[in-house]
């Protein structure tokens, strides 16, 4: 048997006397599979896809990373949070730099040419020496990509990072960034809890209940829509039919809720 | 530019006039919450200064005070020329600045690594924030005595009791700046293969820093309240010594003018930490 790449085994967490996952959590992730977890908020998904990142531990259960469980942080899962994803007091390729900071075994020529790399494969080379404060927010939400890719993550681990943008921007975003993980290959948990943006980005969607976290439904989106993601699939019928679908679905993992 | 406005010559002279109006108009400087340049905030505050001390003058030139108690500014100015003249005023202005900074650096010294672990580690915040909090209230006066008996009243005597009314203040300052550190960023370094010295030297100490440095500049200004007191106290040199033995025999230009430095050396050293501030945190 195969191992799976990244694999959550009977996962539960407990906060307390809060139960975040009661319901035992399994699933197992391909490498280089976009998945996203969708459903209302405050549902636990963050916590479950935290847990990858080794910023919460299961309260029973394990995860397994290419058959080996996670421990503590490190830079081979990488996070991209909705905001303060950039450190200000460093410019755009300060930052991307920092992401490579704690690695030894990259030279410090590697370390300046992945950086050069990263800054130009999300389109921000000639911001370089601007402060994050003097670009905008979806920029800012590129530099946070740049550095967990310059740090070589291989699962990139994505808390709603677009939640703050503009329609626009998180458009232009979300082409890019199924773009990038074509190109550079990478495994990416992506949580959110706005329908269209699962549709169009994953290849599959894992849709949660309200809390206490249980999985509603585990949609193969590539089978239907297909793994190149143009702007314009946004408007074509079955991008459309599979929205409503999934919406209904996230209408009843809602529940009574008004 | 002037070739621009020729190009359009139909909006040209109708948009000149109407820049410049206005700035020449004086309700504009009352819009609610508007803006002001730097340099009309500026001359403002030269105004008003300038315009209450010839107020003050003219008031004690026409004799509505009686001068003993309210010299004239120029009477001051004058006692203070004086001074740095025949009483050495410059000497003890730089005694009382050294004294401040001596305790102050200390009481710092001090206050950031504590602060910053009592943030840090729950552990230490919850030993020792309610001995800081009881110490914090007590006013720095009432234990003049008690520092009297343990260090006699040398310049220890004055160095501590401006430790004190700095340090406790301070620690908690800085535990807060510290508090405030984002969660995100100590998590982004964690992911990173930051461990905890590193995360704590690389990113929350420069998240806090501009915080902490604001914070020092507030403290030292405490710092100098309390210079005063214990130089009051005991002391046979420094500023408050001099504001003292001026007050014995009623020589108010010379209280007042010792006042006025102490006041001069705050501003300019608040201005001071202010531009490093502005310099150092220009990301901000």
């Amino acid at each position: 048997m195969i191992e799976p790449y990244l694999a959550f085994h009977g996962v539960t967490k407990r906060f307390g006397d809060l139960d975040v996952v009661a319901q035992p959590f399994s699933i197992t992730v391909e490498r280089n599979e976009f998945v996203v977890f969708l459903g209302p908020s405050g549902c636990g998904k963050t916590t479950l896809m935290r847990m990858i990142g080794g910023l919460e531990t299961p309260s029973s259960g394990a995860i397994c990373l290419e058959g080996l469980p996670v421990g503590g942080p490190d830079h081979r899962r990488g996070m991209v949070f909705q905001s303060y994803s950039s450190f200000p007091w460093l410019t755009v390729a300060e930052n991307v730099l920092f992401g490579m900071r704690y690695r030894k075994d990259l030279t410090e020529q590697q370390k300046l040419a992945r950086r050069d790399n990263y800054l130009e494969l999300v389109g921000l080379y000639e911001f370089s020496d601007a402060y994050p404060n003097k670009v905008s927010g979806g920029m800012r939400q590129r530099v946070a990509i740049a550095r967990t890719l310059a740090a070589g993550s291989d699962v990139m681990l994505m808390d709603e990072p677009f939640g703050a943008l503009d329609a626009q921007r998180r458009e232009r975003l979300q082409v890019e960034l199924r773009a990038i993980q074509r190109r550079d290959a990478k495994t990416i948990v992506f949580v959110t809890h706005d329908v269209e943006e699962a549709v169009f980005l994953a290849d599959r969607v894992i849709v949660f209940s309200k809390r206490p976290a249980r999985v509603m439904a585990d949609i193969d989106i590539t089978d239907r829509l297909g793994a190149e993601r143009p702007l314009e699939l946004r408007d074509s019928p079955e991008f459309f039919q599979l929205r409503n679908g999934v919406l209904r679905l996230l209408r009843e993992a809602a529940g009574d809720e008004e | 530019m002037t070739d621009i406005s020729e190009t359009a010559p139909v909006t040209a002279p109708d948009s000149r006039p109407a820049a410049t109006a206005p700035r020449l108009d004086p309700s504009s400087i009352w819009a609610f919450r508007g803006t002001l340049s730097r340099r009309a905030q500026i001359g403002i505050g030269v105004g008003t200064s300038v315009g209450l001390l010839l107020i003050w003058e003219a008031v004690a030139r026409i004799g509505l005070v009686n001068t003993t108690f309210l010299p004239s500014p120029s009477t001051v100015l004058s006692s203070m020329l004086m001074m740095v003249q025949k009483q050495n005023l410059l000497q003890h202005a730089g005694i009382s600045t050294l004294r401040v900074w001596v305790a102050f650096s200390l009481a710092a010294v001090m206050a950031i690594p504590i602060g910053i672990l009592m943030s840090s580690y729950r552990v230490v915040g919850a030993a020792l924030e309610p001995i800081i909090d009881f110490i914090r209230y007590l006013p720095v006066p009432a234990l003049v005595p008690l520092s009297i008996i343990w260090f006699g009243v040398g310049e220890s005597t004055k160095l501590y009791l401006l430790w004190l009314g700095t340090f406790f203040q301070l620690v908690l300052l800085v535990a807060d700046d510290m508090r405030r550190v984002p969660h995100e960023y100590i998590e982004i370094a964690h992911t990173l293969g930051a461990n905890t010295r590193q995360t704590l030297r690389d990113v929350a100490f420069r998240a806090m820093l501009p915080g902490l440095v604001d914070n020092l500049r507030i403290t030292l200004g405490w710092c100098w309240t309390y210079l005063i007191i214990a130089e009051i106290v005991a002391a046979d040199s420094g500023i408050g010594f001099v504001i003292w033995t001026a007050r014995r025999y009623m020589k108010t230009p010379e209280v007042m003018a010792g006042v006025v430095v102490i006041g001069v050396i705050g501003l300019v050293t608040d201005q001071l930490l202010r531009a490093i501030h502005r310099r150092a945190f220009r990301y901000l």
